[in-house]
């Protein structure tokens, strides 16, 4: 697909059919997350694939629920995340991005008011992974309201590493809509800031 | 350009030309990086296409120098912030992505998700501009407080990175990658 086309028709998809995707699409979205640049080339994410019914189960009931006024609702994607074949969870290695050439095994020292960097560099990595995704006629939806410690016990994330976000693939059984943008106006200014 | 080709073969370029770039170029690839999906739809970024010379200089002095063997050297980007016709500064507003409506956040990242939705847009933006023929070096390694002041940034945003943008005048060198099977397992982390 061609790169403009699948920037812009991308879209989160909220549901899916129960199709098998086959491991050659999940390798191809992989390679592309791998692709993606980092700090000093440092490549902190980490991705684990998940199709065992089971514990796609236990990740779903890491969604948190959304507080209205009036009552709570369960997250948009939760009811995607027991039909799709697929859930991709990205975790970082910390101590890594943003900081410094330090000597190895020596406490990280970040150089920046950002301190670790890791939320950047897997974000760079996953939105490679959902473009390949849709060009390969997969959907996607980014999660991340979710008990990142708890899916780190499910999942065995070592110490040293975070769960940061996950997003299930599958077939697309709706076309998403697209949520209007801002108008470039808004966004983007010449020279200062407002301008 | 075929999406798979823009993802392998970008690179992060650290040599211009000074090429002027046209005004209808950059709003391609400012369009493209406002396509990235984000928390809530909220859409937290702001860019600034500087080409004014003087503004950019001023920028790139506030990049820190890089501890390289126990010596201070520039940064590996720094001249290339110059040689480029435009430097785009991305900005975040705060309290937006990862937070409800009352701005609290929500996860155990905090207020972090600013950077991550940030993330999503660069990736587009790079991607769009290899698409056109353009480099770009995302660049971290600077004073973001003083950019924010040299910007006159609202203190509800703040300055997570940049990139110059231009006509390659080198190509980049692939940096190696892990393998595959280094970061990726199948149902558990192993
Ligand atoms: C968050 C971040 C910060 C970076 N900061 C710098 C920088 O300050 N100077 C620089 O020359 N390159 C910087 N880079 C570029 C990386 O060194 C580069 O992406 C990595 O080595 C992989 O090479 P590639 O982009 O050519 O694939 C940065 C990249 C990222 C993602
Ligand atoms: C960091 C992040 C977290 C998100 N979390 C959720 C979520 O928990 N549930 C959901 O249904 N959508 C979630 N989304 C999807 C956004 O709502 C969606 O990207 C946005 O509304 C724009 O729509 P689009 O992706 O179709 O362009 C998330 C997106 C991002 C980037």
């Amino acid at each position: 697909m061609e790169l403009f086309e699948a920037i812009k028709t991308r879209r989160s998809i909220r549901r899916y059919k129960t199709d098998p995707v086959d491991d050659k699409k999940i390798e191809a979205i992989l390679e592309a997350g791998r692709w993606a640049p980092s700090w000093a080339n440092t490549q902190c994410w980490r991705f684990v694939v998940v199709r065992d019914a089971k514990v796609r189960a236990k990740l779903v009931d890491t969604l948190m629920k959304i507080k209205l006024p009036d009552r709570e609702i369960p997250n948009p994607a939760a009811a995607a995340m027991n039909t799709v074949p697929v859930i991709i969870v990205v975790c970082a290695k910390i101590g890594i991005a943003g900081a410094g050439h330090g000597s190895p095994g020596s406490k990280a020292q970040y150089v920046t008011d950002k301190g670790d960097w890791f939320m950047f560099d897997t974000a760079l990595a996953v939105q490679n992974m959902v473009l390949a995704a849709h060009a390969q006629g997969l959907g996607t939806v980014i999660i991340g309201a979710f008990e990142a410690t708890q899916v780190g016990k499910i999942l065995s994330v070592p110490e040293g590493y975070r769960v940061v976000a996950l997003f299930p693939v599958g077939m697309p059984d709706q076309e998403g809509k697209a949520p209007p943008r801002k108008e470039l106006s808004e966004i983007a200014f010449k020279d200062k800031f407002g301008k | 350009m075929d999406i798979f080709e823009a993802i392998k073969n970008r690179r992060s370029i650290r040599h211009y030309k000074s090429d002027p770039i046209d005004d209808k170029v950059i709003q391609t690839v400012l369009e493209a990086a406002h396509w990235a999906p984000s928390w809530g739809n909220a859409q937290c970024w702001r860019f600034i296409v500087v080409r004014d010379k003087k503004i950019k200089s001023e920028v790139a002095d506030t990049l820190f120098k890089v501890t390289v063997d126990n010596e201070k050297v520039e940064n590996a980007a720094a001249g290339s912030m110059k040689q480029a016709p435009v430097l785009i500064v991305v900005c975040a507003e705060t309290g937006k992505a990862g937070c409800n409506e009352e701005g609290v956040p929500v996860t155990n990242k905090g207020g972090y998700w600013f950077m991550f939705d940030i993330a999503l847009a660069v990736q587009n933006l790079l991607l769009a501009a290899y698409a056109v023929g353009l480099g770009t070096v995302i660049v971290g390694g600077f004073d973001a407080d003083k950019v924010a002041q040299i910007l006159n940034m609202p203190k509800e945003y703040t300055v997570v990175t940049m990139t110059p943008l231009g006509v390659p005048d080198s190509k980049g060198q692939v940096s190696p990658r892990k393998k595959l099977s280094e970061v990726m397992y199948y149902e558990k982390f192993k």
